[in-house]
């Protein structure tokens, strides 16, 4: 599965300068972030239980160790999600872009993230999921509904360029994780700010 | 045998065994696959009348006790043990009045299980010791203040209690002392011993017989150590101290101990259990008494830690278990597992009540609570009915009108051990199941291999409530060189002796006597005594013991293999031909059970944590058969216009827009609307007169749904979801996914997006590796 090596080869060079690259995954219930990190992990699509405690993974490839949190997105498990901002390497926030009626909320909870002292300096790739059913927002109308217009830009080539430094690393990108599309350009992207 | 005798056998005795005719040599039992093992619920309600009040007669030779299996001679006044086949004279109050019309109840054939209350001195009323964590949330501790004073009031009038809180440090409270609160601190980095407790709260280590004892030796002890006892102190009758504690709980505030932003609370709940399991040491030996802890976060100081207060340090995973990347685990198993010994040698309980969004260290935890027999709660908040009406049903009571001594007492026992004698022909291999090795050693009962808890014929359980369910297992030690004589029986016989809440000391006796299959070349016998649901549990549990030494992918091969090798010896089938390949009906089911015990949270570890699936795997190991088997195969009802309730398929095809199913997990129970049916009541036709049918369909399930929870212990989680919502899932992932997003035909059923394999693939294979020659 070239797509998939493709992926781990991705999150192999993430970590290579820090040693091990701690990411969250987060977004609300239902988003698909146990099922991406069982995606990344085993190359399988799983339907899981809503998580309850947060999980945390190891994704080896060669000498190099990642640690992934998953978090539960469920109202009372989001009380948690501050706990784990110590040492935070990048956030991965999933919207479902299927389920248009709880934009505003994942809007506010990216916004509150957005607004933490402890994750200001901290990269965002933003995945909106589900784009394999037919009804689901495009990639406009999920940037419309999360107030992300202007954004770091999908180029990986600009690591080096020291303007844009003063810009937040932030970006959507849109992606199937049941058909294993998408999100390999958005750690692609994530990739560059380690 | 049929299910109907099964049942009865469960109704009578409380056990299930996996086969009910048994192999007559060691080597064709090894061939029947599955383990001869009997599921054991030594307190199950049992029809008979009201315990018997007088002491058990005892062979002389093997200490069997009298039951119905055993030849009584009625002229010589002579008995004849089934088990030692020695010669025993009946005492002469039995010899007198004995004939075979006038029986003891123990020699009555269908009391072929029997409880006696011993006439010996009773272990006095029980303890409850209150430990709770004040590193929570206001709202969190609020609620849990709120239960545990409603706590005391389901308490019986003559209960001793006692009050212990913590967070950096531990403050024993001295409920006695009415003037004001007085409390004395423990560090909480430091492990206590027994006698360091009883220095520091200056207590006797007084054994304390029944209540009138207490006081002369309360003062001799006083006399020679300088030191007061801790009833009256630290421990109160509830009567007289429920003011007390109520005011010390009203005043009780949030840890003051500061936390920085990147620390975790500093907790110790380690040092709270030493100190709270040595003043129960020093002040109620061998008396019923449980350490009831509340804990809302994990032990991050002092014996027991389970992560460093610094959030950099994670909180161990299953990988880190694994590689044994976990700096603390080591030591806070062993330190647990040291408070479980000493808990268990007297008798007393440990429960734990965790209430976290993340995990508390019950994985470490686990030794203790399963070693002392307590009952543990998994939730997300103090505040929450899985919490609140469990902690009340700790507390459940006999019915007032329950025949004898038994009325109106609470439900739970203390200090149970169960031992177990067989006939020569078969010992026992060992028990999977909340209990404790009483390392008995070798003995005529005794297997060479071991299976689960082996080595002994005897274990401690401890806390024992009437679904506490032991598994033991067998081993056929025949060597088959002479054929068996066709009448031979076997038997076994159960002995619990546990101490009743109302502080008497009580004995079980449950004795069984089965068959021999004595022909080693006629298998149908063994076949049709086939017991698949209590087969399923017994492997179950074995799946899950294994766990702990071994890794899972490991033990999923294992339950595969297993499950091949049964089927290819009891299938009918041509070699190499799996379209040949049928089941008999006693085998039917069995494949589809471990299908699901596969999928299922105790051997999926992945979105689990540890805490979770220790949690999961304790209470599979405790609960009977009917409880566990909903475990490993949920059971779905589906409600519809076109047909009265009825059990559903778990399978994406049961899942229409146009029923609501409801699945009960045992952990949690959830009602599923299907998209019509979300959108009608959303609409409100339920509210329209016309409509009533619809209301009526509504309301159907959430009664059945009502009468779940009703019943069970710990409450579960209830859920109410519509199709295509987020906690939809609940029941999603439960389902075979006979229907998935690779799927051609997706109408028909609930698309599961998952690459798991669907019942029928599962099937599929295994006909065909059963049938390969």
């Amino acid at each position: 599965m070239w797509l998939f090596d493709w992926v781990f080869n991705v999150l192999a060079n993430l970590g290579a300068s820090a040693g091990s690259a701690k990411i969250l995954f987060l977004g609300l219930d239902n988003a698909g972030k146990t099922t991406l990190l069982h995606m990344l992990k085993e190359n399988r699509v799983q339907i899981h239980q809503p998580t309850l405690h947060p999980n945390q993974d190891e994704l080896i490839i060669g000498n190099i160790r990642f640690k992934t949190f998953d978090l539960g997105g469920h109202e009372t498990a989001r009380r948690l999600w501050k706990d784990y901002f110590t040492t935070v390497d990048g956030v991965v926030y999933m919207v479902d872009a299927l389920d248009r009626g709880r934009f505003p909320e994942a809007k506010r909870e990216l916004d509150y993230l957005l607004t933490c002292d402890e994750l200001a300096a901290v990269p965002f790739l933003v995945l909106g999921n589900k784009i394999d059913a037919h009804s689901a927002a495009s990639e406009d109308d999920l940037r419309y509904a999360l107030g992300l217009f202007e954004t770091f830009g999908k180029d990986t080539a600009r690591r080096n360029n020291d303007d844009d430094n003063k810009i937040r690393p932030i970006e959507l990108f849109m992606c199937s994780v049941i058909r294993k599309m998408g999100y390999a350009d958005g750690f692609r992207w994530l990739a560059q700010f380690f | 045998m049929d299910i109907s005798s099964i049942q009865a056998q469960e109704e009578r005795d409380g056990v299930r065994l996996s086969w009910n005719v048994w192999p007559s040599s060691r080597l064709e039992a090894t061939r029947i696959v599955i383990p001869i093992g009997a599921l054991y619920t030594p307190l199950k309600p049992i029809g008979n009348p009201p315990p018997l009040i007088y002491d058990p007669i005892r062979c002389n030779g093997c200490g069997a006790l009298l039951n119905p299996y055993c030849q009584v001679d009625y002229r010589t006044k002579l008995w004849t043990c089934p088990f030692c086949l020695g010669r025993n004279h009946f005492p002469p109050h039995y010899a007198e009045n004995i004939t075979e019309t006038n029986l003891p109840a123990e020699l009555i054939p269908q009391f072929t299980t029997v409880e006696y209350e011993l006439q010996a001195r009773g272990a006095g009323p029980p303890v409850f010791l209150f430990v709770l964590d004040t590193c929570l949330p206001e709202s969190e501790l609020d609620s849990l203040k709120d239960s545990i004073q409603q706590t005391l009031n389901l308490l019986p009038e003559n209960a001793l209690v006692g009050l212990i809180t913590f967070g950096a440090h531990v403050l024993v409270h001295e409920i006695g002392f009415g003037e004001c609160h007085k409390s004395v601190a423990f560090r909480g980095a430091k492990d206590y011993t027994t006698q360091r407790v009883q220095e520091l709260l200056n207590v006797s280590g007084a054994a304390r017989g029944g209540q009138g004892a207490a006081q002369p030796q309360g003062q001799q002890q006083q006399a020679a150590g300088g030191r007061e006892p801790a009833i009256g102190r630290y421990l109160m009758t509830v009567g007289d101290c429920s003011f007390t504690v109520e005011s010390i709980l009203e005043d009780l505030q949030k840890d003051p101990w500061p936390v920085p932003g990147d620390q975790r609370s500093a907790r110790c709940t380690g040092a709270a259990l030493a100190v709270a399991v040595g003043l129960l040491e020093a002040s109620a030996p061998r008396q019923g008494a449980r350490v009831m802890l509340f804990v809302g976060g994990p032990s991050t100081v002092g014996p027991g830690m389970v992560v460093d207060k610094a959030r950099s340090e994670d909180m161990r995973s299953h990988q880190d278990i694994v590689k044994g990347n976990c700096p603390h685990l080591k030591a806070a198993t062993k330190f647990y597992g040291g408070l479980a010994d000493r808990a268990s040698a007297n008798g007393h309980v440990v429960d734990c009540f965790a209430c976290s969004l993340d995990q508390v260290g019950l994985h470490e935890m686990r030794t203790l609570i399963d070693k002392t027999g307590g009952v543990s709660i998994l939730g997300d908040s103090f505040t929450q009915s899985v919490f609140k009406e469990s902690l009340r049903r700790v507390f459940r009571r006999h019915a007032a009108d329950a025949p004898g001594p038994n009325a109106g007492a609470l439900v739970m026992g203390f200090g149970a051990t169960l031992e177990i004698i067989t006939s020569r022909e078969f010992k026992i291999a060992g028990a999977i199941g909340p209990c404790a090795s009483l390392k008995k050693g070798k003995s005529p009962y005794v297997a060479d291999t071991e299976i689960g808890q082996g080595g002994t014929n005897a274990w401690t359980i401890g806390g024992i409530d009437p679904t506490t369910t032991v598994a033991v297992y067998f081993e056929i030690t025949n060597a088959g060189n002479q054929p068996m004589p066709a009448h031979k029986r076997r038997y076994a016989q159960f002995i619990t002796q546990y101490q009743h809440a109302n502080g008497r000391y009580r004995l079980r006796s449950t004795t069984l006597c089965g068959a021999w299959q004595p022909d080693p070349n006629d298998s149908a016998p063994v076949a049709r005594s086939f017991d698949q649901e209590a087969a399923a549990v017994l492997m179950a549990r074995v799946a899950v013991h294994r766990t702990e030494t071994e890794e899972v992918p490991d033990i999923l091969r294992w339950v595969d293999r297993s499950l091949i090798r049964l089927c290819a010896k009891f299938a009918d089938y041509r070699k190499d031909d799996p379209s040949s390949f049928r089941l008999p009906h006693e085998f039917a089911v069995y494949p589809q059970f471990v299908f699901n015990l596969r999928r299922s949270q105790f051997l999926q570890l992945f979105n689990s944590s540890p805490d979770e699936a220790s949690y999961y795997r304790m209470v599979l190991t405790r609960e009977n058969a009917s409880n566990s088997l909903v475990m490993i195969q949920p059971t779905l009802m589906s409600y519809s216009f076109q047909a009265p309730p009825q059990p559903a398929m778990l399978d994406a095809s049961s899942v229409r827009p146009d029923v609501i199913l409801l699945l009960d997990t045992f952990f949690y129970v959830i009602v599923f609307h299907g998209e019509t049916i979300a959108a009608w009541r959303d609409q409100g036709y339920q509210d329209h007169e016309e409509h009533v049918h619809f209301k009526n369909l509504l309301h159907q399930p959430l009664e059945d749904a009502n009468a779940i929870m009703d019943a069970r212990f710990p409450v579960p989680r209830y859920i109410i979801a519509d199709q295509h919502k987020s906690e939809a899932r609940f029941l999603i992932c439960k389902l075979n996914p006979s229907v998935t997003h690779n799927s051609t035909d997706i109408h028909a059923g609930q698309v599961i997006p998952t690459d798991d394999v669907s019942l029928k693939v599962f099937m599929e294979h295994l006909m065909k590796l059963s049938v390969e020659s």
